[in-house]
């Protein structure tokens, strides 16, 4: 009974904070000057067709219709929370016009979901694995070697990284493709080893930079927990320390990390913009990217729509399942 | 059981802290030893030495700590140094800490941190039959079985430090070694605590090492004394004796400091 009312409280602020982020969202793009019907006719007609008062008329109408724009302020933003809670439809997209913005999400979802899950979770355990040892045996050679490099790797930027790689490996020496061309036919061998090919660089450059950090931050977890008194208290039981690092220092110091590690996923659905144009990567950054530069309206708030659900539901998630991994969470 | 030969114990390898300065003591078979002393006298550095826990610097710069372990179950004798205690750890002596919120992992059940590190010979049967047996034994300081199931921070204060006298007696060592077990504790629940180490330690027939800076402590539950000062033995005896005939003036000042019952009420002064 408690448990329900545990989850019934969590499900009614996830609800809030997927109302109130799409709200904000309504509300913004209308305080700003561009009206995208206007800017839609200017568009039609700077390509040179002919259209009289009464047809530009009905025109502005139903493009008022599709773009969900006609009625009240009030009426609008009803008929907008409805759709996308209920039918999670966001119209058609206005660069690739008809179609349906929900089916280039969808499209471009599982090419972003599978690189930034895969690499995220390598440079996560890769990267608690390493901070973990180093932290627990901080004179050691290798140790040190490895947080060296995650030291060095740790800061710097993004995109620099990005490119370098880019440069070394698909121009100087060229062994991946520069940019992404998949090729097979539908679930053959061929696609798939295609895809990891294509995949390679872009992944690799996100493992590279986002390992320091989880190194960082559970390295700082561990050297703090290794000083805990129940840590000494364990060793002056005897234990040894393969059996105090598995069971006292990684449970308490990997917790946060978890939580990190759910918001990152959570973040995933704004996919990976820099990456995806980088290495021409067909996933929801390039999709942002495209959106943006041509001023589609419909496919942005699809996009921005879905990333606000996502990490409210990744943050919903993570309540729901920390009272699984924390105890001290649970019985309250 | 342990002879302490003049040992001076201290911190640091190359600018040596000494923190404790050529102390003797011997720690017999079945008795329960105090060591009193204010803060940084030395009682817990000397506690440390003679556990064997030389880790943050700690180091011995002269003397021994020698034990000699009968192990009546097996007959085996062991013979060591403090150095090399380690081994007999949580199988001839156990510790017993100052019970902070901290000393037990947030992450385990109690059932599991009394197991950890159990000696074979006392891990004896399956999973059920040993539960068991902690279950019987932790109501013997008044804890029910739910409490195996329990998480640390489901406990209160008391109970967590019966669950860490608990979880060392019920290794059945020869000696345990206890720092401040009740001084984070109200005076109600210290007497309980007190009296069930009394109670374990006549049942075991073992030695128990108490080192607390509250004479009052001392004067309920220890045989024998030892007031340290500044590093040093300053006075040992009989408990009973040194509380009614005190020869060290900084022992004379200590029992002096004690509230008494008919004492008269003054301000205290800083």
């Amino acid at each position: 009974m408690r448990l329900l009312r545990y989850i019934a409280g969590r499900l009614v602020v996830y609800l809030l904070v997927v109302v109130f982020g799409l709200t904000v969202l309504f509300f913004v793009p209308r305080l700003g000057p561009t009206d995208p019907i206007e800017a839609m006719l200017a568009k039609v007609a700077s390509q040179g067709a002919y259209m009289d008062a009464s047809q530009v008329d009905r025109l502005r109408e139903s493009l008022a219709d599709t773009f969900g724009l006609s009625g009240t302020l009030l009426e609008q933003y009803w008929a907008f929370i409805k759709r996308i809670l209920l039918t999670g439809d966001f119209g058609p997209s206005l660069s690739m016009y008809p179609t349906p913005v929900m089916e280039l999400i969808m499209n471009a979802l599982p090419w972003t979901f599978g690189l930034l899950l895969t690499s995220t979770l390598i440079a996560w355990v890769l990267g608690n694995f390493v901070g973990l040892l180093s932290g627990w045996k901080p004179e050691g050679t290798s140790s040190r070697v490895m947080e060296g490099i995650a030291i060095c790797l740790y800061p710097i930027p993004y995109y620099i990284l990005a490119l370098v790689l880019s440069i070394l490996f698909s121009y100087v020496w060229k062994i991946f493709p520069l940019t992404t061309t998949i090729r097979g036919a539908p679930w053959s061998w061929d696609l798939v080893t295609s895809i990891l090919w294509n995949s390679f660089l872009p992944g690799a450059s996100i493992v590279i930079v986002v390992f320091g950090w989880w190194v960082i931050s559970v390295k700082a977890q561990t050297t703090a927990i290794k000083e805990e008194e129940f840590v000494r208290y364990a060793r002056l039981k005897g234990l040894g320390d393969g059996r105090i690092l598995t069971h006292y220092v990684l449970p308490n110091a990997i917790l946060p990390q978890i939580t990190f590690l759910a918001l990152q996923i959570g973040l995933m659905f704004n996919g990976s913009l820099i990456t995806e144009i980088l290495f021409d990567y067909p996933g929801l950054g390039l999709l942002i990217y495209s959106a943006v530069l041509q001023g589609d309206f419909n496919l942005l708030m699809g996009t921005i729509s879905l990333s606000v659900i996502a990490v409210a539901t990744a943050t919903m998630v993570i309540d729901l399942i920390y009272p699984l991994i924390d105890p001290r969470i649970r019985h309250r | 059981m342990i002879t302490v030969d003049t040992v001076t114990v201290g911190y640091g390898t190359t600018a040596f802290v000494k923190a404790v300065d050529a102390v003797t003591l011997t720690i017999n078979d079945n008795e329960i030893l105090g060591i009193a002393g204010e803060s940084g006298s030395g009682k817990s550095t000397l506690m440390r030495a003679i556990y064997g826990d030389f880790s943050t610097g700690l180091r011995i710069a002269g003397g021994t700590v020698t034990g000699r372990f009968e192990d009546e179950r097996t007959g085996v004798v062991t013979e060591a140094q403090s150095r090399d205690f380690g081994k007999l750890w949580w199988d001839q002596i156990s510790y017993i800490p100052q019970g902070s919120m901290s000393v037990l992992n947030p992450l385990m059940r109690v059932e599991k941190q009394v197991v950890d590190g159990l000696p074979k010979r006392e891990r004896e049967g399956d999973r059920a039959a040993l539960r068991a047996r902690i279950a019987k034994f932790l109501e013997g300081f008044g804890l029910h079985e739910s409490v195996l199931d329990a998480y640390p921070h489901q406990l209160s204060g008391g109970m967590r430090q019966r669950v860490l006298v608990a979880i060392a007696a019920f290794v059945n060592p020869r000696l345990i070694l206890a720092d401040e077990p009740t001084t984070a504790l109200d005076v109600v629940v210290q007497k309980k605590i007190l009296l069930m180490m009394v109670e374990i330690q006549r049942r075991l027939r073992n030695s128990l090492v108490l080192v607390s800076h509250d004479l009052g402590v001392h004067y309920q539950i220890t045989d024998r004394l030892a007031v340290m000062h500044r590093g040093k033995i300053v006075e040992m005896g009989p408990t009973a004796e040194i509380f009614a005939n005190p020869k060290h003036e900084y022992t004379q000042t200590l029992i002096a400091s004690l509230p008494r019952i008919d004492g008269e009420r003054r301000e205290a002064r800083a």
